[in-house]
């Protein structure tokens, strides 16, 4: 089969591997019909996530038609249509009782790098890095489910792949942030980062009841799409502006009652501290950015909520603790707990409540996907999000 | 106990002894230090299963392939005996072991009576506080030099983490009834540098199939 494979820091390649076989009773083989680029897969082409090989396929984001079942897999059969959480988990450990999917303690073969590095592992993911699991992942035309009678979720309706492919993270990714954020009626939520991620965070937002929600961003596309669906707009970068001004502006002096970091460990900043953290992780002094963390903390109301879809790696630095205990927040974070908002999320698209489908923007071949890697990466073109039909010989 | 805190609407009964010595008389104790050529493991696993299932799994010789790193067989010799044998790349291991303590439900204790290895063990299933599962403490004790180690380490898992691995294997199997694996997946061309970081990453030691 034709996969995306990761072969260095900046260099991605199409290839002809192996397709995939059961290994596990509970496996199951989908035919992927429908995969994304996800904005956290730009953290594996950066090299900022360890542990990753060359011939590593990449890819969570993904959804198919079930192709084979292992004996265990009581649940789906061949023919079935369903769209994968990119966390996997085994729907019997303690945490997966507690329904705390994404703390997985059996689908990581390779745990223990995870626990060297963080003290305990998390679940296993497709297709990011040996430390996550090592599984292959869905930017291919075939991939191995494990644990198939726990994640995937049924797609019984004809609702067409665009409209429910994101169900794979981004959309429970981004309401999971908003359910974080502890929203009240009458909040205002500030969303830092308006790529995919922060798009369905403003949407869930609304969707749990914030009175107004505020998109801080640079790209003019992603900001105009975050007016259209009813946030008010700051662009950090222009001429003047500060964005902890401009929420103290945009709120009486108070700060928004909950801030939600959906940029990460990569963050771009046009302040000093932009600089020096570019200096520091060149120096392996600081493996992260953290120039939203510290932001979103210094803008939060008293007694507010921080809420981090963002991914971070590691260390970092000159994180402004002082003032998250002064004012007494709330934060929460952690990978997504796929598993309980897939089939919530899918009858709010099936009501007709949102069509996740308004923020792609590219729709490309398994070919084309390297150059796009770089196009998404160095801002090239106007991207938000990147679909892949990995079976087109040319794009659409 | 003293009567200044009288409220303690959800503690357990406090254990006065615990698996494998982590506890005496209500307070911590660290696992053995390694010396005289003497290397110690303790560890632990919550684990969602009765204590009884759990101990009749671990006592089941036959699967032990199924769920323990390199092991290819382990044969019955007698009722307190068995004969194991270990495949670690082109070597092979084998050595005798001896049942020393046999409490259903509870616990198992064995040794080693000469062969390659040499090497004592015990397991203990017990109730969680707060009924959360069945807490598996495993301390093992292996006679090996530092320089052994670091061989073994080099070549493949050091021995010290391999019975966390196989601990980790023996709870996943008893949770969800297979062993999770990632080596065979598809891939690229790996390059040069990939067999070091396999080894890194302890890839080279197949992770056991969950089926014996």
């Amino acid at each position: 089969m034709k996969a995306v494979c990761w072969m260095g820091t900046s260099k991605i390649e199409t290839l002809t591997v192996a397709d995939p076989e059961l290994l596990n009773p509970r496996d199951a083989i989908i035919k992927i019909t429908r995969t994304a680029i996800c904005g956290s897969d730009l953290h594996l082409y950066d090299g900022f996530i360890p542990t990753m090989e060359a011939g590593d396929i990449m890819g969570h984001e993904f959804m198919g038609i079930v192709e084979e079942v292992g004996p265990g897999v009581k649940n789906l059969k061949r023919g079935d249509r369903v769209v994968v959480p990119f966390t996997i988990a085994c729907g019997s450990c303690l945490f997966c009782k507690k329904k705390f999917w994404s703390a997985c303690d059996n689908s990581n073969p390779n745990a223990h790098l995870m626990e060297a590095a963080y003290g305990y592992s998390g679940s296993g993911l497709f297709g990011y890095s040996h430390m996550m699991g090592g599984y292959a992942g869905g930017q291919a035309q075939y991939v191995r489910v494990p644990f198939a009678d726990v994640g995937p979720l049924k797609i019984e309706s004809d609702l067409p792949d665009e409209k429910v492919l994101f169900l794979s993270d981004i959309f429970p990714t981004g309401y999971m942030a908003a359910e974080n954020a502890q929203i009240q009626p009458g909040d205002t939520v500030a969303v830092w980062g308006c790529g995919p991620v922060g798009q369905f965070a403003i949407a869930s937002a609304f969707l749990l009841g914030a009175a107004r929600v505020i998109a801080i961003d640079r790209l003019p596309e992603r900001l105009e799409m975050a007016r259209s669906i009813g946030a008010i707009t700051v662009d950090y970068s222009e001429e003047d502006v500060s964005v902890l001004t401009a929420l103290k502006d945009l709120t009486g002096g108070v700060g928004p009652d909950a801030c939600i970091d959906a940029v990460g460990l990569e963050a771009h900043s046009t302040e000093l501290q932009g600089l020096y953290d570019v200096v520091k992780t060149a120096l392996m002094m600081e493996t992260d950015r953290p120039a939203v963390l510290r932001q979103a903390i210094q803008s939060v109301r008293k007694g507010g909520t921080l809420s981090i879809p963002g991914v971070y790696g590691g260390l970092l630095d000159k994180v402004p603790f002082g003032a998250a205990f002064g004012k007494g927040i709330t934060m929460k974070m952690g990978q997504t707990n796929m598993h309980n908002y897939m089939k919530p999320l899918l009858e709010r698209i099936e009501k007709g409540q949102i069509d996740p489908s308004y923020i792609i923007s590219h729709r490309i071949t398994l070919d084309e996907a390297p150059a796009m890697y770089k196009v998404w990466r160095d801002k090239k073109e106007k991207v938000t999000k990147i679909v892949i039909d990995p079976w087109a010989e040319k794009a659409a | 106990m003293s009567t200044a805190l009288t409220e303690r609407p959800g503690a357990d009964v406090l254990p006065r002894v615990s698996g494998a010595a982590a506890l005496l008389n209500g307070h911590y104790a660290p696992p053995p230090e390694n010396k005289d050529g003497k290397t110690w493991v303790r560890t632990s696993a919550l684990v969602q299963e009765e204590p009884q299932k759990l101990y009749e799994l671990w006592h089941d010789l036959e699967k032990v392939p199924a769920w323990q790193e390199e092991i290819v067989s382990v044969t019955k010799t007698s009722a307190k005996t068995s004969h194991w044998v270990l495949q670690s790349g082109d070597k092979t291991i084998e050595w005798d072991a001896e049942l020393l303590a046999d409490e259903p439900g509870k616990r198992i204790a064995w040794k080693s009576i000469g062969g390659d290895v040499h090497e004592a063990g015990e397991v203990i299933f017990e109730a969680s506080p707060g009924n959360r599962g069945t807490m598996v403490t495993v301390l093992m004790e292996f006679e090996m030099g530092v320089l052994t180690r670091m061989v073994k380490t080099f070549t493949g898992r050091d021995p010290k983490q391999a019975v966390v691995e196989n601990l980790r294997h023996f709870k996943a199997l008893a949770e969800t009834g297979e062993i999770p694996r990632s080596q065979s997946a598809p891939h690229g061309e790996r390059g040069m540098i990939g067999g070091v970081k396999r080894s890194i990453y302890g890839e080279k030691i197949p992770t056991p199939t969950g089926v014996a």
